[in-house]
């Protein structure tokens, strides 16, 4: 990453050349590859290796998105309460000094700033408009949008495009010889385009002309459709992203753009006109180039930062409270079960209410695919699903088989009603049976083929191919199933690093996560993202799988890993949006499990319907005061519903990640806004685990939220706008018009509910471990040194806060003294606000303060 | 019973009022006042039909008020109730009632949820006028109505370009429309010389069959309600409205352009069905559009990779074979076929977000990857042309830009030499002039006066033309289309005897709403705002009630059915004699124009993107 900004930054000004710009083009694109598949990350990952708000602010000058706030509202969320006074003179003095107080404080509270400006990009192109005027993007884009979409689709057209297997240009090449018609109105554009000699240099020589102009015109006209150009680049990099694959590059979009542009120009003007170099009054600019630093921007930092503290702070105490007043604890009872849950923010609750539903229960938390990477094929599936972090490259497959049943269809999507003479009779035939399924997805909704069920991605009753037996069974390069001894390395690797090493109670549920939607083409962004944005019921099953095999525990326990031989793991998973756990092999339980398994169910179930009324608070449709089992009903309506634009609210409001013991956090309301990864020091005193721990978080915890931060700061640039214009196009993306670009970034229905603040990450551990720890890896150390990810390390003795700033730890001492303390959780979620109006001064205040739970148990 | 036919107006318009009041956080007052209209509304229905077939389905006529009634002409209010009317409501009713109640929680916390709801009503009322009406005067307000809400719906997303632009493409080839179904009024006035009402259509075979079926009226006449038909029901060569319509929330486009807005051509088609009933030749002609239609959207709809834009054309498709039904006289395969296309496209277009999973999941199940074979030969040149052809819609959407709108432009430009100065130093005095003359048409020879009312037409239309084309001053843009107006009214007052009433009922409104938007745009001025018409500006983003108030000056200035300039519209092209077709033909065109440069300031000036730096705006291509 390092070198390849140096690169950018040493180029300006030397010849053009073709091969780097693109490089570079791609680098500042967006990166989110097609829908089916959503894989959260940081909007601005090309800013990366610059400090976080040099970062935002820059970008923010050159590609005119808002970066933060505005003033305005930090000054009336400061009015509010929700920004805190001491805390606002605490950033102040960390950033200004105590001499800087008063002047600093005026500014930011009462000093009046000019916040328009021009954005850099499109300041070259604008010319056209200007000087021709002529609208070339509206000539233009239509029908490129139209040829990419139709080139690229995955599905939606019933005619597909000729010659689509021969890459774009050539199959354009191809369907202009070979047809009476032409994309092209003009001859100079249609004859280049055969010509051989011509290149992206020599159409740039004709449209834009001066070769100092050319890098600028390039960015200028790719990001006036960043979604689209982003979504070819994307492929480009990763064929695989569609199950379709078709060979498409940035390079064939440029040359047949300009083509076009070529061709609308002779059009439009036909020998009257000259290089757009000619007509332009400016100087080629560096769109890079550094900005200055402005007097609004260190405001608008001061009032982010103290935006984060206020929050952070309210944490900061808490926790400490609980320190100092451990709850007693009864005697060490023997534990009932032990639940191992995703890291995931939303399992946060669920976790609290299995808690105290049955308190000799004890909770887990670790990244989502269970540290069992492969890829999974489904019985009768034609394609590889990967079910491991996006960086990761699996080795294994993981075959499904006995299933009988078969994928379901739904009459009513057939695409022949766009036919002609079935067309006609289906439209006769189905029409009446349409409005009669309108009325029954309205009034009563439920499961059906085209709604995205979690539970369908494995097949409850199927079979699981996981151990191999030979090592020769390879197929496409991958090895079916995993040998003894790399279950043990894997069912080791995770039981030790969430501290999970002794004690084991005579069921332990591996409970994965994934999440049902009806009509949400966004539907990936809400299953697990530590399995590529899929549900993760096979991991949690591989694993339950793997922990259960008896040369596996036999081996684990000459290493010193004893799991009793009546333990047995179980593999389920939690649907995030309806509030189901769904139990996997439930028939391999013994006798004895069998039947605490189902006492068990019962407090699962408990726990479910305390989750689900908790969640309702933020859910207009439905009344928190209702009886607790209607509410589960209709959370459960709410993911099989085509109205519902929010069947969950995802990741929203996320904020926090814990690494280090329950202890920690038991008995705070966090109001789900904490990843919680289970670690413990004191089995890994010198933090061997905790680099394997802390890796992925940074990239997975840390891509959530600050995707999350940029689509909450910047709905329209950064994120996709309101889901309800949403066309769906070739099955890859969206896009609000018909003539409109791919909207890439998160809908506002997903982001309404957030706060945007970055990631603390506070990690239990002595602050030396810690530092030396993400010393050891240059990426990690990025991520907290440039800010973007926030880290605090509580010490395990004095459990005093360190936080991490200029590379070294500072101490850090909460400036809340008293905490908010619930008797009753039920009374807090009943009596909570819901947002009037999803504007940040309203939607914060759904946002409840952290409370200290007085009584644990939990019944409803 | 049909004193009861008004009713079916006024329940959806009491209900609009009701939603005139509440802010937009009150969701829930906004939604069950929604709904209980439209219940009370289909529940309405379904007993009145069941009463009515109950008395053997008799066609129904009920006089309304007259708003404005003179020797020679009259305006009034009139109901007619038939089998089409029935079929109609009902399927309106069902589906306004099945997406209100989606959209309560669709739409939730949307910032326009109050306007959504406010624009379905008015909508639904705007049905309910054209099913139920009587005449063409009361089917025109309805009209109107579609036409206005459509416009808002379309352009919901009023803080993004593409929504305001396409809301603007698609309002243009609406006005047009309404002009046409002005001229139709206009025609059949003259032709029968009195206001006819639906009821006395089916009669016209008995008593005017010599001018039904005279030469010169047999196509002309039904062939301008053709054209109006054509247009809302997007058939070709209009097709390519339709799927650039669908900017609004998934809901509205359901309802709107996939079911009941867009069949109302359809509608419209059956209404005049009487016209042409034993009319071979334009038959043959409705049936060629229908087939064209049908054969060339359904190609584009085959090649199309965007949901939304493959249902659009294959409703279109469908559209263009229910034509053929009608025109075939099988009027009941065509409302069964209504009925059912309305049903299906709503619902696919409801449901159309969750294809995207619906087919993955397929595909990951059952793809096979397709055979590419290359076919040199004759037939397969030609399979590639139409697939190249339906990708750019057959260029329908450039066509209509061509045909339409850009030879307007090039005339429109020879008068770009008119300026301010020379709209308050010689235009306004040749007015004045003429209006003492119009006072004193003793001083002006006979021989003058005939051709005093064409001169001030054209003259009329210049200054529609001038707006048309206006690029930089809304100001300038709004007085050329008084002006317009102004010279209008003149030379229908040197058309006949004048008649003060008449006049003023029409520049009452002009002047009102002309008022009223000249001290809109002043404010802005005030204000150091720019009100250039270059680009859109988004002053509704900080200034809403402002937008409002501007938006209903234009609504009166371009006569839509609240202002007594519509009815004026009506009176003025009463008063022009059937044969003078340029007087008529210089007329309409000024009223299409000023029209859509009316629209075009307002969109301008108040809609688009606001591009102050310190709040979110999209970029101008999502």
């Amino acid at each position: 990453m390092a070198n390849q900004t140096h690169a950018v930054k040493d180029r300006h000004n030397t010849s053009f050349d073709v091969h780097e710009v693109l490089h570079d083009l791609k680098h500042y694109l967006p990166s989110q590859t097609p829908l089916k598949d959503f894989i959260h990350h940081n909007s601005l990952h090309a800013f990366q290796e610059l400090d976080f708000y040099s970062a935002i602010f820059k970008s923010s000058k050159i590609f005119g998105h808002q970066a933060t706030f505005n003033i305005g509202e930090y000054r009336n969320l400061y009015r509010t309460g929700r920004i805190r006074i001491e805390i606002l003179d605490q950033v102040i003095q960390d950033r200004k000094g105590i001499a800087g107080l008063a002047v600093w404080k005026d500014r930011v509270l009462k000093q009046q700033y000019n916040s328009s400006f021009t954005p850099r990009i499109g300041q070259l192109r604008r010319f056209w408009k200007e000087a021709y005027h002529i609208d070339l993007d509206n000539l233009v884009q239509p029908l490129l949008f139209r040829i990419l979409c139709s080139y690229l689709d995955q599905g939606i057209a019933i005619e597909h495009f000729p010659f689509e297997n021969e890459g774009l240009l050539t199959a354009i090449r191809k369907l202009e010889t070979n047809s009476f018609s032409s994309f092209f109105k003009t001859k100079r554009a249609k004859t280049l385009l055969f010509d051989p000699t011509c290149t992206i240099e020599s159409l740039l020589k004709m449209v834009v002309g001066d070769t100092s102009y050319y890098t600028q015109y390039i960015f200028d006209q790719q990001f006036t459709h960043r979604g689209w150009s982003g979504m070819v680049s994307a492929i480009e990099h990763n064929p695989h992203s569609i199950l379709y694959p078709k060979k498409i590059s940035l390079q064939e979009l440029l040359h047949f753009e300009l083509l076009l542009e070529l061709d609308n120009l002779d059009d439009q003007l036909g020998t009257n006109w000259t290089p757009l170099s000619t007509k332009v009054n400016i100087a080629p600019m560096d769109l890079f180039a550094d900005v200055a630093n402005t007097e609004l921007e260190e405001v608008l930092k001061i009032w982010q930062d103290a935006f984060e503290w206020s929050y952070y702070d309210e944490v900061l105490a808490g926790v400490r409270y609980l320190s100092e007043n451990p709850t007693t604890t009864p005697a060490q009872l023997p534990k009932s079960f032990q639940a191992i849950f995703c890291i995931d923010e939303r399992e946060c609750s669920l976790r609290r209410h299995v808690e105290s539903s049955d308190t000799t229960s004890e909770t887990y938390g670790c990244p989502g695919f269970f540290g069992v990477e492969f890829f999974f094929q489904p019985e009768h599936g034609k394609f590889y699903e990967k079910l491991c972090p996006a960086p990761v490259t699996p080795q294994f497959l993981i075959k499904e088989y006995g299933v009988t049943a078969k994928h379901k269809h739904d009459l009513l999507y057939t695409k022949k009603t766009h036919t002609f003479l079935q067309g006609f009779l289906l439209s006769l035939s189905m029409g009446v049976w349409a409005v009669l399924r309108l009325f029954s997805n309205i009034f009563k909704p439920k499961m059906s083929p085209a709604i995205s069920d979690a539970f369908s991605h494995m097949n409850m009753y199927g079979q699981l191919q996981v151990e191999n037996k030979n090592p020769n069974d390879i197929e496409n390069g991958l090895q079916l199933g995993f040998t003894v001894d790399q279950m043990v390395v894997r069912v080791e690797g995770l039981l030790r690093g969430i501290g999970l090493v002794k004690d084991f109670a005579p069921l332990v549920y591996v409970i994965a996560h994934g999440s049902s939607s009806a009509n949400n083409p966004h539907h990936g962004a809400h299953d697990c993202g530590a399995c590529s944005g899929r549900p993760g019921a096979t991991n949690a099953r591989v694993f339950a799988f793997m922990a259960n095999h008896p040369k596996v525990r036999a081996i684990l326990s000459e290493k010193g890993l004893y799991i009793p031989d009546e333990t047995q793991f179980i593999g389920a998973m939690h649907d995030t949006a309806s509030d189901d756990i769904g139990y996997y092999d439930e028939d391999l339980l013994t006798v004895t499990n069998t039947l605490a398994h189902q006492q068990h169910k019962a407090t699962f179930e408990n726990a479910l319907d305390l989750n689900a009324k908790e969640r309702s608070r933020r859910f207009a449709s439905i009344d928190t005061m209702k009886d607790i089992r209607k509410i589960r009903t209709a959370i459960r309506q709410r993911s099989v519903s085509m109205f519902e634009p929010r069947p969950e609210l995802g990741h929203g409001t996320n904020a926090l990640c814990f690494v280090g013991n329950r202890s920690l956090t038991k008995g705070l309301f966090l109001d789900r806004r904490a990843f919680m990864n289970s670690y413990d020091y004191r089995t890994d005193p010198d933090g061997k685990l905790l680099l394997n721990v802390m890796k992925p978080l940074p990239p997975v915890c840390g891509g959530i939220n600050l995707e999350y931060y940029f689509s909450r700061i910047d709905n329209q640039k950064l994120g996709a706008g309101t889901k309800l214009p949403h066309n769906v196009m070739g099955l890859i993306g969206v896009s609000n018009s018909s003539d409109g670009d791919l909207r890439p970034g998160l809908p506002l229905q997903m982001i309404e509910v957030h706060d945007p603040v970055r990631l603390l990450i506070l990690v239990e551990h002595y602050p030396e471990v810690v530092l030396n720890t993400i010393k050891v890896s240059p990426e990690l150390y990025e991520w907290f040194a440039n800010e973007w990810v926030h880290l605090l390390a509580i010490h395990p003795e004095t459990n005093q806060f360190y936080f991490f700033k200029n590379g070294a730890f500072q101490v850090y001492n909460p400036l809340k003294k008293q905490v908010n303390v619930a008797n009753d959780l039920q009374k807090l979620i009943e009596s909570a606000n819901e947002m009037k109006t999803n504007h940040i001064l309203d939607a914060t205040k759904e946002n409840l303060s952290i409370h200290v739970i007085q009584n644990t148990t939990e019944q409803r | 019973m049909s004193d009861l036919l008004q009713y079916f107006i006024l329940i959806p318009l009491i209900g609009f009022l009701f939603l005139v009041f509440p802010s937009n956080k009150q969701e829930k007052f906004i939604f069950w006042t929604t709904i209980v209209t439209v219940s009370a509304h289909l529940l309405g229905t379904i007993a009145f039909i069941l009463v009515w077939g109950n008395n053997g389905f008799p066609v129904l006529f009920g006089k309304g008020p007259i708003l404005y009634a003179a020797e020679t002409s009259e305006f009034s209010i009139d109901f007619y109730f038939d089998k089409v009317s029935a079929v109609y409501l009902l399927v309106s009713g069902i589906l306004t009632f099945l997406v209100s109640i989606f959209s309560r929680y669709y739409m939730h916390r949307e910032k326009g949820f109050k306007r959504f709801f406010n624009n379905l009503l008015f909508f639904f009322a705007g049905i309910n006028v054209i099913v139920v009406s009587g005449n063409f005067e009361t089917l025109f307000i309805g009209w109107e109505i579609i036409g206005i809400t459509s416009f808002f719906l379309i352009a919901f997303y009023r803080d993004r370009y593409l929504p305001v632009k396409n809301a603007l493409k698609v309002v243009s080839l609406y006005r047009l429309a309404d002009i046409f179904l002005l001229l139709g009024i206009w025609l059949c006035h003259h032709v029968f010389e009195k206001s006819i009402t639906f009821f006395d259509l089916y009669e016209l075979q008995a008593h005017h069959i010599d001018i039904i079926q005279q030469r010169s009226f047999q196509l002309v006449i039904p062939g301008v309600f053709l054209v109006v038909a054509l247009i809302k029901s997007a058939q070709f060569p209009f097709s390519s409205w339709l799927p650039r319509a669908m900017e609004g929330p998934t809901t509205s486009s359901a309802i709107f352009y996939g079911s009941l807005s867009v069949h109302m051509g359809a509608f419209l088609l059956l209404r005049t069905y009487p016209f042409w009933d034993h009319n071979l030749i334009f038959k043959i002609v409705v049936i060629a559009f229908g087939l064209t239609t049908s054969l060339v959207a359904t190609s584009i709809s085959m090649v199309q990779s965007s949901v939304k834009t493959q249902i659009a054309y294959s409703s279109i498709a469908q559209i263009g074979i229910i034509f053929i039904e009608i025109a075939l006289g099988f009027e009941y395969l065509a409302l069964i076929h209504f009925t059912c296309n309305a049903f299906l496209r709503t619902y696919q277009l409801l449901v159309s977000p969750s294809v995207l999973n619906y087919l993955i999941h397929d595909q990951f199940f059952n793809f096979i990857p397709p055979q590419h074979t290359e076919n040199n030969s004759f037939w397969g040149k030609l399979k590639v042309s139409l697939y190249i052809l339906s990708i750019k819609e057959w260029n329908l959407d450039t066509l209509m830009y061509k045909l339409l709108w850009q030879p307007i432009k090039k005339v429109g430009n020879w008068f770009s030499f008119i300026s301010m100065r020379s709209i308050v130093f010689a235009f306004g005095p040749i007015y004045l002039l003429g209006l003492f003359f119009v006072y004193n048409k003793a001083l002006v020879p006979t021989s003058i006066i005939l051709y005093l009312p064409g001169l001030f037409a054209g003259l009329g239309l210049v200054m529609a033309l001038r707006a048309f084309i206006e690029r930089k001053d809304a100001m300038i843009g709004w007085l050329l289309i008084i002006m317009n107006q102004l010279f209008t009214s003149l030379s229908v007052a040197f058309n006949e005897q004048f008649d003060f009433e008449q006049i003023h009922i029409y520049l009452s409104g002009t002047v009102v709403a002309g008022l009223v938007g000249y001290l809109c745009l002043q404010r802005l001025k005030g204000e150091q705002e720019s009100i250039s018409l270059d680009r859109f500006h988004g002053h509704s983003y900080e200034r809403p009630r402002l937008t409002l108030l501007f938006m209903i000056a234009s609504m009166g200035l371009s006569g839509f059915p609240i202002s007594p300039t519509f009815i004026g519209e009506d009176l003025i092209l009463g008063h022009i004699h059937h044969n003078q077709y340029l007087l008529t033909g210089l007329t309409a065109l000024s009223l299409i124009l000023d029209g859509l440069a009316t629209f075009r300031i307002y969109a301008r000036v108040f809609l688009g993107p606001n591009t102050k730096g310190y709040h979110e705006v999209a970029y101008r291509s999502s």
